[in-house]
């Protein structure tokens, strides 16, 4: 029943009406205000968000002839993405920087992408969404229309990205060719999975789905984006994007694909490895703040596909929960440094940061969790995210992975720690008065930090609901 | 309850301060003095309540905390430990007493880092979860970063950098080590480990992973690079927190874990030991003869000394006919007494190197001369904290060493030939310092006009002073404090070495 369909997915059809009524407000309203948008786009994001919690009740199906599916995994991804989203929008209102509204209609779109991302189930709608989310990051990253740099990034980011969609696109019809399908349900039944043909559709795929991650060695397009683009731009393409990244990586690889494992987790370990060194190396001698961070995010990301490419339950969860605790350091971060950030001042330096704990004592303190998170100090959940990972990978002997991982972690350390030395120990020239920075979204960014240092007291939680999605999805089919 | 107590207390009044305590200083002083006698007072109420005579742990705690892992919240204390804790809650008020010696900015910062810092020392020392215990070894390198960090001398960022860079790379090969022993047994808890049956090349990986991460820490030779940088640039409250009780978790480490998890490959591995802290004693003794800076001194003097307490550790297994239970009690008890003793006096050096920089602000060995006639009261304390660090009978540094060249005397008569030498070396860096700092002629004009030590000043090393000649006339409450378990300890690694 037509009903039934639509009742299946009231999320993402939320978001297209959210959409349509941001473009008609927009349009049709002179100078419609920001704080109007700003309304109306968490407004529907929240009602998004109630309503997957309301479908996580739903028995699964399979809509639109099997072109979508709806089931605990994907709904719970599609909850992570939503309060990501949600979170990033309330760290870029009343931002000092010169913000047009439409930033906001594209990330509504880029969030849709993810959305179909989570529940596409043929390749065709995983092409529709992947498309969606695309166009819309680089719609994103170009926001920033003044500037020279952002217009380059985004170009840049274009070209690639259009390499990389027609990559995938090329892997998909050549697996087309060698099993005569598209649905994800029936590739999995093919007799002709383990041939040549099929290793060469699953690479070229793999390079698509390693682009969207932003891991090695196609991830030239992270620092350049997160650079040249304004911070707010950075924050939604560092985060929301990676869920849908991993949704795709999930349904096709480890469901459909799951018979070749053995060859396309060489691909994901090798990528995640590379992508653990060459990120924290790069990462090691960069001075801009958001490029270190985009290197930084490399590398992160890197031990989201080393634990993937262990393909049991166990890695698989223990790859989804670094993903999550990352999302939420990663957005910390940002929206701290969001908030220092000035109108005119959109370059943070390292050297910009000096003196930051006396002119903004919260947020330095804020950020100084965040950085020692990110090293992977406990108590912070930056810790528990590389040791869950490190356990599944010695659990699985690994530990050679285990031992590069923990030495990329201490040369990591040392420049997460600059950026703690230039807030605490270098002192500023000039005397920066102490400048009250109480509004929404700095109070979103210290409330967001602080997240991570209660989770990190007591993690259960988020260990035990990775895990619980993960064997629900696996166990399903 | 009460280790509940001991170790969220003073983390919690941190933070507070940390938060709120901006422009009270004086306020926030009073408040973390309070709170660091509560906690000493709260470790003298569990001293009164421990029983000497049982075996195993006391004031034990377990709670879940992650479950899918089964990792528990599992405090206690035993003879091994509880020491330590008491040395945590006894140097601690005194660091927190003379933080006002010197003018310090954010001063509310500074005793909150040292509260947090306490209650995450308590915690490393009381964890019989292994994964707790790693949490807390870790978080612990935070309030020291920031110390030495910001209130550091001139070369500050490289040394905290050094240090924080140094102990992070020892301790994750441990993260992964232990990670490998839960794996092996399915639990976190430290005494699962111990009845693990690892064979000889799982036990010498372990050992060495768990090596790597104590060593730093001790410091032993040759990763003790960081201390001497880190010492120097660290405000005075730092130094003496550093060398009493964070040096002191590695000896702690190899007593709670390396001993027991596995034995066979200490015993395998123990002539490295005994090499590495041969060197120590010796090498690094003549290093410290050779140093110009105070601070680098005492530095030096630490690795040295706790050269003894690695070389009590792992003298034993050396010759296996005259192995017996009983040596290997004198031996670490040896090393026990050592670490508690070169607690007391080397923080008692560097406060009192503490109180001659805030007078002359320099550290140079040339830059002092005479003070003995400026500050009479001073240069006394002085000269017999020095004498203590040599190891002079009737001092807490004597019962030590003597235990430990003692029973590297059963072992081999050489290797107790070699380590006594420390007691000619030991003597000679330290009162050749003594002599051109406190004694002769006075050569910079500036030391005419210090004046003596304040109360505040004066107190503390009056207390340490006594506590050190206590400990080394009748160091017996100790020994029965910790005898029972070091005996466990001792019964549990023949067993498993097989001897």
């Amino acid at each position: 029943m037509t009903f039934n369909i639509i009742g299946s997915i009231l999320p993402e059809v939320t978001i297209a009406i959210a959409i349509c009524i941001v473009i008609l407000v927009n349009s049709l309203v002179r100078n419609a205000s920001v704080t109007l948008i700003h309304s109306l786009v968490l407004f529907f994001l929240s009602f998004a968000l109630f309503l997957s919690f309301v479908s996580l009740e739903l028995p699964d199906s399979n809509i639109f002839e099997g072109h979508y599916v709806i089931d605990a995994f994907g709904t719970n991804l599609k909850i992570i993405a939503l309060i990501a989203a949600i979170f990033v929008h309330l760290t870029s209102i009343k931002s000092k920087q010169n913000i047009k509204n439409e930033i906001f209609l594209i990330q509504l779109f880029a969030t849709l992408g993810v959305m179909i991302l989570c529940s596409a189930h043929n390749l065709l709608t995983v092409y529709l969404g992947l498309e969606t989310l695309t166009l819309s990051m680089y719609g994103i990253v170009a926001s920033n229309r003044n500037s020279i740099e952002a217009t380059e990034s985004a170009m840049k980011f274009f070209i690639l990205g259009a390499i990389a969609s027609a990559i995938f696109l090329y892997g998909v019809s050549i697996l087309y060719g060698v099993t005569g399908t598209l649905s994800l349900d029936l590739i999995e039944n093919s007799k002709l999975l383990d041939s040549l043909e099929m290793r060469i559709a699953v690479a070229f795929m793999a390079c698509g789905i390693i682009f969207k991650f932003g891991a090695f060695p196609f991830h030239s397009w992270v620092p350049d984006s997160y650079q040249g683009s304004n911070t707010t731009a950075a924050i939604y393409i560092s985060s929301v994007p990676k869920i849908g990244a991993f949704a795709l990586i999930a349904r096709l690889f480890l469901d459909s694909l799951n018979a070749i494992s053995d060859f396309w987790s060489i691909l994901i370990l090798s990528a995640g490895l590379l992508s653990i060194i060459i990120g924290n190396m790069i990462a090691l001698v960069q001075v801009n703040l958001r490029r270190m961070l985009a290197y930084s995010a490399i590398g992160h990301i890197g031990f989201v596909l080393l634990s993937f490419s262990i393909v049991n339950p166990n890695g698989v969860s223990a790859s989804m929960t670094y993903l999550i605790m990352y999302l939420i350091m990663t957005i910390a971060v940002f929206a701290l440094i969001e908030s220092i950030a000035s109108e005119d001042h959109q370059h943070i330096e390292l050297g910009d940061l000096k003196g930051l704990s006396k002119s903004h004592p919260l947020i330095a303190f804020m950020l100084l969790f965040c950085m020692f998170s990110m090293v992977g100090i406990p108590p912070f959940i930056g810790f528990y995210a590389k040791w869950i990972v490190l356990s599944e990978l010695v659990n699985n002997d690994m530990i050679w992975f285990a031992l590069i991982g923990v030495t990329m972690s201490v040369i990591a350390a040392y420049y997460y720690l600059r950026v703690v030395w230039f807030m605490y120990f270098e002192n500023n020239d000039q005397d920066i008065e102490n400048k009250g920075v109480i509004n929404t979204q700095s109070i979103t960014s210290i409330m967001i930090s602080a997240m991570l240092l209660l989770i990190g007291l007591y993690p259960s939680p988020v260990i035990d609901y990775t895990r619980r999605i993960i064997s629900s999805f696996l166990l399903i089919d | 309850m009460i280790l509940d107590l001991m170790i969220w207390s003073p983390v919690i009044v941190g933070l507070i301060l940390l938060l709120i305590g901006k422009n009270t200083a004086s306020l926030s002083y009073w408040i973390s003095l309070a709170t660091s006698l509560l906690v000493f007072g709260m470790s003298m109420y569990a001293l009164s309540m421990f029983k000497t005579d049982q075996v195993g742990i006391q004031f034990e705690l377990i709670a879940p905390w992650i479950e899918r892992f089964n990792i528990n919240y599992h405090l206690g204390i035993d003879g091994i430990s509880f020491p330590l804790i008491l040395l945590t809650t006894f140097i601690t008020p005194i660091v927190l007493l003379t933080a006002r010696t010197s003018n310090k900015i954010n001063l509310h910062q500074y005793l909150a880092s040292f509260l947090i810092l306490e209650g995450l020392m308590i915690g490393v020392f009381s964890a019989l979860d292994a994964f707790l215990f790693y949490v807390f070894w870790e978080a612990m390198l935070i309030p020291m970063f920031i110390i030495i960090g910001i209130w550091g001398g001139e070369n500050r960022v490289y040394a905290t950098i050094k240090f924080f860079l140094y102990t992070f790379l020892g301790s994750v090969f441990m993260l992964i080590a232990i990670i490998y022993l839960y794996i092996s047994t399915g639990s976190y808890s430290i005494f699962d480990f111990y009845n693990l049956d690892l064979s000889r090349m799982e036990q010498i990986l372990i050992f060495l992973a768990f090596l790597f991460a104590f060593a730093v820490k001790i410091p032993m030779w040759p990763v003790h690079t960081w201390l001497p940088d880190a010492h120097v640039e660290a405000p005075t409250g730092g130094s003496v927190i550093l060398a009493a009780i964070l040096l002191k978790m590695g000896g702690y480490g190899l007593l709670r874990f390396s001993l027991p998890i596995t034995p066979a490959a200490s015993n395998e591995l123990s002539m490295l030991m005994v090499a590495l802290s041969l060197i120590a004693i010796i090498y690094i003794g003549m290093v410290a003869l050779s140093q110009t800076d105070m601070k680098k001194l005492i530095a030096y003097s630490s690795v040295a000394h706790m050269g003894f307490v690695t070389l009590g550790i792992f003298v034993v297994f050396l010759n296996h006919e005259n192995a017996s239970i009983d040596n290997m009690n004198i031996a670490i008890s040896g090393a026990m007494i050592q670490m508690i003793s070169h607690g007391l006096i080397s923080g008692a050096l560097f406060l009192c190197i503490g109180v001659m920089y805030d007078r002359i602000h320099s550290r140079e060995i040339n830059d002092y001369g005479g003070v003995a006639l400026s500050m009479p009261r001073f240069a006394g304390l002085m000269v017999f904290f020095a004498l203590s660090n040599a190891a002079l009978p009737g001092t807490s540094g004597f019962v030590g060493e003597v235990l430990v060249i003692l029973a590297s005397l059963k072992v081999n008569f050489w290797i107790a030939l070699l380590s006594s030498t420390t007691l000619v070396i030991g003597a000679a860096y330290t009162l050749w310092m003594i002599k051109r700092v406190i004694f002769g002629p006075i050569t910079n004009e500036k030391i005419n006009n210090v004046r003596d030590t304040s109360p505040v000043e004066f107190i503390p090393l009056i207390i340490l002073a006594f506590m050190v000649l206590a400990m080394g006339v009748y160091p017996e409450p100790l020994m029965k404090l910790m005898y029972i378990t070091l005996n466990d300890l001792s019964e549990l690694v023949f067993t498993g070495v097989g001897l």
